[in-house]
C-alpha cells in the first residue's frame, strides 16, 4: 500500500496514516498536522536525509516526532517498544510499585542467555570431556571464568528474584481478579527458573553437580507407583551418568528456555491486558481493584436495547468487551508517556542489574570441585540451596511426605490460591487470614532453607555456619 | 439418537486429536525411556565365596556394591542408600553402613538401624556357579523393612562418622 493510499483509506489506522503524510510535498515540516500547536525540529543534515529516505522509512514507518503522538506512534509501530503500554499510571514509575522485579528477572534470564551462548562454544556435553571443558573455559578461554561467573551468580540471583517477585505479588494481592491466570502463568515461570537451574547445576560434572543432582533426582523416586520409571526417564538409567549429562544439556539449553519465552510472552501480553493493580486507597472502601467498583456503579448496558429508540432497525457496529469499557471510563489523568519515563527506569535498572552480576562474577568464582566420582560422596552432599529446605524436612519426615507431598501440595497451593482465596480485597487489613497463613508457610520454608544451607555438616549433623561453613553455591 | 453429519465430523476430529496425543506421548516415553545398556544388567563373577571374611563388608566397583558377610549370610548389596542415592560407605570401625548425606545407618546385612532412609539397603541375588560367587545386577531386592533386625549386632567400635559439631 502506498503512503498515500494509506491516507485515505478509511479502514488504515489514522493516526499512522496522516503521519506518513507528514513527509508529503508541501506540509510544513516544523508542524504535525493533528498536532499544529505542536512545534518540533526534524534533524537536518546527513541524519534526517537518512531518516527521511525510502530505505529507512521501509523498517521504521514514522517519523521520528517529539510531540506526545509521535511518541505515541513510536511505541505502536516498534516492535520492542510495544511490549510497553504507550502510557502507564504515574504511581508505575515508583520503585516500590513492583521493585522491579519481574523486570529483574527478565532482564537476568537475558544475561544467562547471553553468557550461556558463549559457554556452549567451549562445552560437550559428554561424561569424558564436560569437566575438562570447564577446566578449558577457565583457563584457556578469553572471559571463560569471568562468563561463567556471571552465568552461575546470575541464575542463582534470577531463582532468588523470581520468588521475591512472587512474594512482592501476594503482599499487593496482585493476583486477584482479573489477574488470576497471570499468577498461575507466573507460577509456571517459577517452577521452569528452577528447572534451568537445576539442569545447569549437573553440566560442570564436578562432585559438586553430580552429588547434589543425585540427591535432587532422587527425590522423584518417591511418586507413588511412577518414581522408578519417572526417575529412569528423567536421568536416563539407574543412575547419573552419560545420558542425564545429554537430557539435562538439552532440556538445558533448548526446552526450558523455549518454554519460558514462551510462557513469559504470555505473562507479560497478560500484565499488559489485565492493567496496572490500581492502588488499594484509590479503590474505596472494599478494596476491590478499580474495575469491580466501576462494574458496581455502572452496570452494563442490557444486550437487547428496546428497538424502537433507533427506528425499529438496528445494526451490530462492534462488540465491546465490557472490561474495555470500564477501564476506558477510569481517570488517564495520572499517566505519563512509557517512553522516556518508564522505559528510561528500566534502562537505569536494567544497567545496574548487570553491573551487580558483573560484579559478583569479578569478585567471586563459580566453584568447580573434582571431577565426578560415582565411588566418593562428598561430605555434606548438599542440593542446590533452593532445595536444601526439602532437604532438611527429608531429614525429619518420611520421604513420601517431605519429597513429595509437601513440595507438590505447595505448588498446587500456589497455583489454586487466587482461586481459594475470593476475597477481592487488596488492603492488608482486609485479609489477615491470607496473609498469616502465608507469612507463616513463608517463614518456615525460608528457616528449613536457612539451616539446610548453613546449619547443616558432614552426616547432615548439626554445625553452627560460624565453625565451618559448608555453603555449596 | 442419530448425528448430523457435522457432530459426526466434529467428534471424529475429538477422537483423532486424542489418539494423536496419546500415540505422542507413547512415542516420546519410548524415546526417552533409558537403553538398556544404560542400565546394570551384567553378571558379575565375585570369585570364591571363601574370600570374604565374616563380619566384613567388601566392595566391588565394578557393581557400585558391596558383598558382605553377615557370619551366617552372604549378600550382595547395593552401595546407593535407598533414602536419596547418595554412595554409603562401609566403616570398619563400626561395621556398620553409614550414609554422609543424612545419616541413615544400617547393620553389616544393609538393615535400617537409624536415620531418614525409609527401608534397608537394596540387595542384587546372589548364586553359586561351580565354585564361584556370581551376582545378578539386572535384578534388585527391595531392602528390608525397618526393624528386620536379623543381622543386627552391637557396633565392633566409633563410627566413622563426623560428629559434627
Amino acid at each position: 500500500m502506498s503512503e498515500h493510499e494509506s491516507e485515505t483509506n478509511p479502514t488504515s489506522s489514522g493516526l499512522v496514516g496522516r503521519a506518513v503524510a507528514l513527509d508529503e510535498p508541501g506540509q510544513d515540516p516544523s508542524r504535525d498536522p493533528l498536532e499544529p500547536a505542536v512545534a518540533y525540529e526534524p534533524r537536518s543534515g546527513v541524519v534526517g536525509k537518512v531518516e527521511r529516505s525510502a530505505a529507512w522509512r521501509s523498517m521504521f514507518r514514522h517519523p521520528k516526532l517529539d510531540t506526545p503522538r509521535g511518541r505515541a506512534l513510536q511505541g505502536f509501530s516498534n516492535f520492542f517498544l510495544h511490549v510497553y503500554p504507550v502510557k502507564v499510571p504515574a504511581r508505575v514509575l515508583r520503585l516500590r510499585y513492583s521493585f522491579r522485579l519481574g523486570f529483574i528477572s527478565t532482564m537476568l534470564f537475558g544475561i544467562l542467555t547471553a553468557t550461556g551462548i558463549y559457554l556452549m562454544f567451549f562445552y560437550t556435553p559428554a561424561v569424558g570431556s564436560a569437566y575438562a571443558g570447564m577446566q578449558t573455559i577457565r583457563t584457556g578461554v578469553g572471559f571463560g571464568q569471568l562468563v561463567r561467573n556471571v552465568h552461575r551468580w546470575s541464575a542463582h540471583l534470577m531463582v532468588l528474584v523470581v520468588f521475591l517477585h512472587m512474594v512482592r505479588v501476594f503482599y499487593a494481592g496482585a493476583y486477584k481478579k482479573p489477574r488470576e491466570f497471570n499468577w498461575v502463568i507466573g507460577v509456571v515461570l517459577l517452577l521452569v527458573t528452577l528447572g534451568l537451574s537445576f539442569t545447569g547445576y549437573l553440566l560442570p560434572w564436578d562432585q559438586l553437580s553430580y552429588w547434589a543432582v543425585t540427591v535432587g533426582t532422587n527425590l522423584v523416586h518417591y511418586v507413588p507407583v511412577l518414581g522408578s520409571t519417572l526417575q529412569n526417564l528423567l536421568i536416563g538409567g539407574d543412575q547419573i551418568g552419560q545420558p542425564t549429562l545429554l537430557r539435562f544439556y538439552a532440556l538445558h539449553v533448548a526446552v526450558l528456555p523455549l518454554t519460558l519465552v514462551l510462557v513469559l510472552m504470555v505473562h507479560i501480553w497478560r500484565v499488559r491486558k489485565d492493567g496496572f493493580a490500581v492502588e488499594r486507597s484509590a479503590v474505596g472502601a472494599s478494596g476491590a481493584f478499580a474495575e469491580e467498583a466501576t462494574e458496581v456503579a455502572n452496570p452494563a448496558v442490557p444486550a437487547t436495547a428496546p428497538a424502537e429508540l433507533y427506528g425499529g432497525r438496528t445494526r451490530v457496529l462492534g462488540v465491546v468487551d465490557r472490561e474495555s469499557v470500564t477501564a476506558e471510563e477510569r481517570s488517564v489523568d495520572d499517566t505519563v508517556f512509557s517512553w522516556p519515563h518508564l522505559i528510561v527506569r528500566h534502562v537505569v535498572v536494567a544497567l545496574a542489574t548487570a553491573t551487580v552480576v558483573l560484579a559478583l562474577g569479578v569478585m567471586f568464582a563459580a566453584p568447580l570441585r573434582g571431577l565426578a566420582n560415582p565411588n566418593l560422596t562428598p561430605e555434606p552432599a548438599k542440593a542446590p540451596w533452593y532445595f536444601a529446605g526439602l532437604q532438611e524436612l527429608l531429614s525429619h519426615f518420611d520421604p513420601l511426605v517431605a519429597g513429595i507431598l509437601v513440595p507438590m501440595g505447595a505448588v498446587l497451593t500456589l497455583v489454586l490460591l487466587p482461586y481459594i482465596d475470593r476475597n477481592p480485597s487488596t488492603i492488608a487489613r482486609h485479609r489477615k487470614v491470607a496473609i498469616v497463613v502465608f507469612s507463616g508457610l513463608l517463614l518456615i520454608a525460608v528457616v528449613l532453607t536457612v539451616i539446610g544451607t548453613f546449619f547443616r555438616g558432614p552426616g547432615w549433623e548439626f554445625i553452627a555456619p560460624w565453625t565451618h561453613s559448608y555453603i555449596e553455591l | 439418537m442419530a448425528s448430523t453429519r457435522r457432530e459426526f465430523l466434529r467428534n471424529t476430529w475429538k477422537v483423532g486429536g486424542a489418539a494423536l496425543v496419546a500415540a505422542a506421548t507413547w512415542t516420546i516415553f519410548e524415546a526417552l525411556r533409558p537403553l538398556a545398556s544404560a542400565t546394570s544388567g551384567a553378571k558379575i563373577r565375585l570369585g570364591n565365596p571363601a574370600n570374604y571374611q565374616p563380619g566384613t563388608a567388601t566392595y566391588v566397583p565394578e557393581g557400585r556394591l558391596f558383598v558382605a558377610n553377615t557370619g551366617t549370610t552372604l549378600l550382595a548389596i547395593s552401595q546407593k542408600c535407598p533414602h536419596l542415592g547418595c554412595r554409603v560407605p562401609f566403616c570398619d570401625s563400626s561395621g556398620r553402613f553409614e550414609c554422609p548425606c543424612h545419616g541413615s545407618i544400617f547393620d553389616i546385612g544393609g538393615e535400617w538401624i537409624e536415620g531418614p532412609s525409609p527401608v534397608g539397603m537394596t540387595q542384587f541375588p546372589l548364586s553359586v556357579e561351580g565354585d564361584a560367587l556370581v551376582v545378578d545386577t539386572a535384578h534388585t531386592i527391595t531392602g528390608p523393612p525397618r526393624g528386620a533386625n536379623q543381622y543386627l549386632t552391637p557396633a565392633t567400635g566409633p563410627a566413622c562418622k563426623p560428629s559434627g559439631a
